[in-house]
C-alpha cells in the first residue's frame, strides 16, 4: 500500500463517516494497511507502520491522529511479544525432542525452525482480529461517556461549552433523551467558527443553545452552572490539548468557582508532557498545510493550547470517572 | 422443618435491620455509629451467603444485590451498608476468579492494556458451579469482619506521628473515630482540644465531655467563632460520614465552614475515616431535613455538607495515610466498577 492508496483510503473514512474519531480513521486505515502488508519480519512491519503513521500526520496534524498511531504501535508491540515468546519456545522444545533423538549432532549449528514463517501468518491472522476487536470497542467508547457523564447535568443546568465536539454532543443528546431540561452556551471558537455547527446539532435536538464570542467566557460564566469540553488529545499530567480558547476558559472556570468537566475517549491518552504551552511541539499546534508552506512560524496562530491539570475538575472517559491524576497511572499501565 | 425455620429467622433478621436502619436516621444523630452499621451489614451478608438457595456465583451476586438495594433504600443517607454490599460482591468476584484459576489481573479494572491485549469480549457470566466458593466466599467475609473490628484501633495507632506536644487541635461535632485518636495521642503527649459545638444538635457538647474524661484539655465554641479561633490552632482533625470518589467529603454539617477556614490560615486538613466509609458515588444529593423550630417559619437544616478535596490535606485511614488525589486508586482495590450502580 503506497501512500496515496494510504491517504485516500484516510480520507474516504473520514468522508464516509463524519461521525467517526479522526484516531478511529487512523487506526482503521492502519489496519488496512497491514492487512495488505506484505513484510516477513515483525521488526520489517514496525518500521512501514511507522511510516504510514507519518504519512497520515502530514494529511491530518491532530493530536488525535498521532496517538492513534501510537496506540495501533503499542498494540503491534503487545501481540507480536505474546507470539514471538510463543514462537522461540516451540523451537526449543522442538530441537530438545530432536536432540533427544539424533543426539550426535548438537555442534551443528540449530537450523531455522520451520515454523517461523507461518508463525508471522499466524501472529499477523492474531493482530487482525484482535484489532477488528478494537475497533469494535472503541466504536462504543462515545457511548460509555455519554452514560456516566450525564447524570452530572442536574435538570435546568446552565451548561458552557467551547468550539465544536462530537462526544460533548453525545453526551447532551444523552441528557435531553433524558428528559432532562438544560441550556447551552457554545463559543464561537474562532478561526473557524466551528462553534456554529454545534449550535445548529443542538437547535435539531431541540436544545436551547446561544452562541457567544470567544471573549465572552468570562461575562457568561456567572450565568452557567458547570462547563464541559471534548479534548483531542489527554496528556500524561491529566492535562488537556484543545481547541484554542479551552485553556482561557478553564482559568475563567477556576475563577468564578464552577466544575470544569472534560470528555474524552481512551484512545486520546497521548504520552507528552508539557509543562506550559510551549512544550507542545509545533506539529501539533498548527495545521498540516500551514506547517508545509510556511517557513516561519511565529507569525501563524496556533490551533489549540494545553490546559494544566490544576485546572480540571474531573475527566470522562470509557474507563471510568477519572480524577486527573488517574490518567498518568493509566498511561504507565499501557506502556510500561 | 429447619430449613424453613432458618430461612424465616433470616428474612426477620433482616426486617429487623432495615426498620432500625429506617428509624436511625432522625434529627438526634443515628442511632448507632457507622462502624457498628457496617459490621451489622456485613454478618448479615454472611447469614444470608450460608442461609441463602444458590448454585452458581452469579445466582450469589443477585441475591446480594437485591437486598443491598432494599437496604440502601431503607436509609439512603447510610452509605456504608451500600459499601459493604460492594465489597462482598468484590470477593465474590475474587474467589470465584480464583476458583477458575485465573490470575488476579484478569479480572481487573478496564485499562487500555487491557483493551489491546485481550482476545475476546469478556462474558464473564459467573454460571461455574464450584464445590469450595460457598467455604471461601463465608471465609473471606470473616476476614473482611475482622477488618472492620480493627479499624478504629488502627487509626488510634497512629496519632502519635501526627499529634505533638502542646499543640492545638480542632475538632467538629462528634466523631467516635477522633475521639478514640485523641484518647491515644493523650496517653503519652499534653495538648489542647477546641470542639466546635456544631448547632442545632450539638454534638460537640458530648464530644467535650468525652475528651475532658480523658484528662484532654478541651474547650467548646460556638459555630460562628470557628474562623476567629482558627488562627490559634496547629491542625483540624475531623472525621467524616462519607469519603467520596474523587477524594471529597460529605461530612456533618459545619464541615465545609472549618475547612475553608484552615485553607485561609494554611492550617492542615487531617480526616481520619476508616475504608468502608469510601464510596464509588461521586454526585452528592444533600440531604435536607425539617424541623418547625418556629411555628410559622419552616427551616431549611441540611444534615450534611460536602468538602472539596483541594481543601484537605491527609485522610488516616486503618490502611495508613494518604492524600486526596490517592483516594481513586483504594476504590479501584476495594470495588469492581461494573458493581457501583447497585
Amino acid at each position: 500500500m503506497n501512500e496515496e492508496e494510504l491517504v485516500e483510503y484516510f480520507r474516504t473514512q473520514m468522508r464516509t463517516d463524519p461521525d467517526m474519531a479522526s484516531a478511529v480513521a487512523a487506526i482503521r486505515t492502519l489496519l488496512e494497511f497491514l492487512r495488505r502488508d506484505k513484510g516477513e519480519t515483525i521488526l520489517g512491519l514496525r518500521e512501514s507502520l511507522k511510516w504510514a503513521t507519518d504519512c497520515l500526520t502530514e494529511v491530518d496534524s491532530s493530536v488525535a491522529v498521532s496517538s492513534g498511531g501510537e496506540l495501533f504501535l503499542r498494540f503491534i508491540s503487545l501481540t507480536s511479544l505474546e507470539h514471538q515468546v510463543r514462537a522461540i519456545h516451540s523451537h526449543r522444545l522442538l530441537h530438545i525432542h530432536s536432540e533427544k533423538n539424533v543426539g550426535q549432532s548438537s555442534l551443528k549449528a540449530s537450523p531455522p525452525p520451520p515454523c517461523l514463517s507461518q508463525d508471522l501468518s499466524r501472529c499477523k491472522k492474531v493482530m487482525e482480529e484482535r484489532g477488528e476487536l478494537f475497533l469494535e470497542k472503541i466504536s462504543l467508547s462515545r457511548t460509555k461517556v455519554a452514560k456516566l457523564c450525564h447524570t452530572f447535568i442536574k435538570d435546568g443546568a446552565k451548561i458552557l461549552t467551547h468550539s465544536s465536539s462530537r462526544v460533548v454532543l453525545r453526551v447532551l443528546e444523552k441528557a435531553a433523551a433524558e428528559k432532562k431540561r438544560f441550556t447551552v452556551y457554545v463559543t464561537e471558537s474562532q478561526p473557524d467558527t466551528a462553534g456554529k455547527q454545534m449550535a445548529d446539532a443542538l437547535r435539531r435536538l431541540n436544545v436551547p443553545v446561544t452562541v457567544v464570542l470567544d471573549a465572552a467566557v468570562g461575562y457568561v460564566l456567572e450565568k452557567v452552572d458547570l462547563v464541559i469540553v471534548g479534548a483531542e488529545g489527554v496528556v500524561e499530567s491529566g492535562g488537556i490539548i484543545n481547541k484554542i480558547g479551552t485553556y482561557q476558559m478553564a482559568v475563567c472556570s477556576k475563577a468564578h468557582n464552577k466544575p470544569f468537566y472534560v470528555v474524552a475517549e481512551s484512545f486520546k491518552f497521548v504520552r507528552l508532557y508539557p509543562l506550559n504551552q510551549q512544550d507542545v511541539p509545533d506539529r501539533f499546534k498548527y495545521k498540516a498545510d500551514t506547517l508545509r508552506t510556511v517557513s516561519d512560524l511565529s507569525d501563524e496562530h496556533p490551533m489549540i493550547d494545553y490546559t494544566p491539570p490544576s485546572l480540571i475538575t474531573l475527566l470522562f472517559t470509557d474507563l471510568g470517572v477519572l480524577t486527573p491524576s488517574a490518567v498518568s497511572d493509566e498511561l504507565i499501565k499501557l506502556y510500561l | 422443618m429447619p430449613g424453613a425455620d432458618k430461612e424465616a429467622d433470616l428474612t426477620e433478621r433482616i426486617e429487623a435491620f432495615l426498620a432500625d436502619l429506617k428509624r436511625g436516621g432522625c434529627g438526634t444523630g443515628p442511632i448507632r455509629g457507622s462502624g457498628e452499621t457496617a459490621r451489622e451489614t456485613t454478618a448479615l451478608l454472611r447469614k444470608v451467603t450460608a442461609q441463602a438457595r444458590w448454585s452458581s456465583a452469579g445466582d450469589l451476586m443477585e441475591i446480594i444485590r437485591k437486598e443491598g438495594r432494599r437496604m440502601t433504600a431503607a436509609q439512603p443517607s447510610e452509605t456504608t451498608v451500600g459499601n459493604m454490599v460492594l465489597r462482598v460482591l468484590k470477593i465474590i468476584r475474587e474467589e470465584y476468579a480464583r476458583s477458575r484459576g485465573s490470575s488476579e489481573e484478569t479480572d481487573q479494572q478496564e485499562s487500555l492494556h487491557k483493551l489491546l491485549t485481550s482476545g475476546g469480549l469478556s462474558d464473564e457470566n459467573f454460571r461455574q458451579h464450584y464445590v469450595h466458593l460457598k467455604a471461601n466466599v463465608i471465609e473471606a467475609i470473616n476476614e473482611l469482619l475482622t477488618e472492620l473490628e480493627g479499624t478504629t484501633d488502627n487509626i488510634a495507632m497512629q496519632a502519635l506521628e501526627h499529634i505533638h506536644s502542646n499543640e492545638v487541635i480542632m475538632t467538629v461535632g462528634r466523631s467516635r473515630t477522633v475521639e478514640a485518636f485523641l484518647k491515644d495521642a493523650a496517653r503519652k503527649r499534653k495538648f489542647h482540644v477546641i470542639v466546635a459545638e456544631c448547632a442545632p444538635f450539638c454534638q460537640g457538647h458530648e464530644m467535650a465531655t468525652n475528651l475532658s474524661k480523658a484528662s484532654i484539655e478541651t474547650t467548646v465554641i460556638a459555630d460562628a467563632a470557628i474562623f476567629a479561633v482558627m488562627s490559634r490552632v496547629n491542625k483540624v482533625i475531623i472525621g467524616t460520614q462519607t469519603v467520596l470518589a474523587n477524594g471529597g467529603l460529605r461530612a456533618v454539617n459545619g464541615t465545609h465552614t472549618v475547612a475553608l477556614a484552615a485553607r485561609h490560615h494554611s492550617t492542615p486538613l487531617i480526616v481520619c475515616a476508616p475504608m468502608f466509609k469510601l464510596s464509588p458515588q461521586v454526585v452528592i444529593t444533600t440531604v435536607v431535613r425539617n424541623r418547625i423550630i418556629l411555628s410559622k417559619v419552616n427551616v431549611h437544616c441540611p444534615v450534611f455538607d460536602y468538602v472539596p478535596p483541594e481543601l484537605i490535606t491527609l485522610f488516616i485511614s486503618n490502611i495508613g495515610g494518604n492524600a486526596p488525589s490517592y483516594i481513586y486508586r483504594l476504590m479501584s482495590e476495594l470495588y469492581h466498577p461494573e458493581d457501583h450502580d447497585l
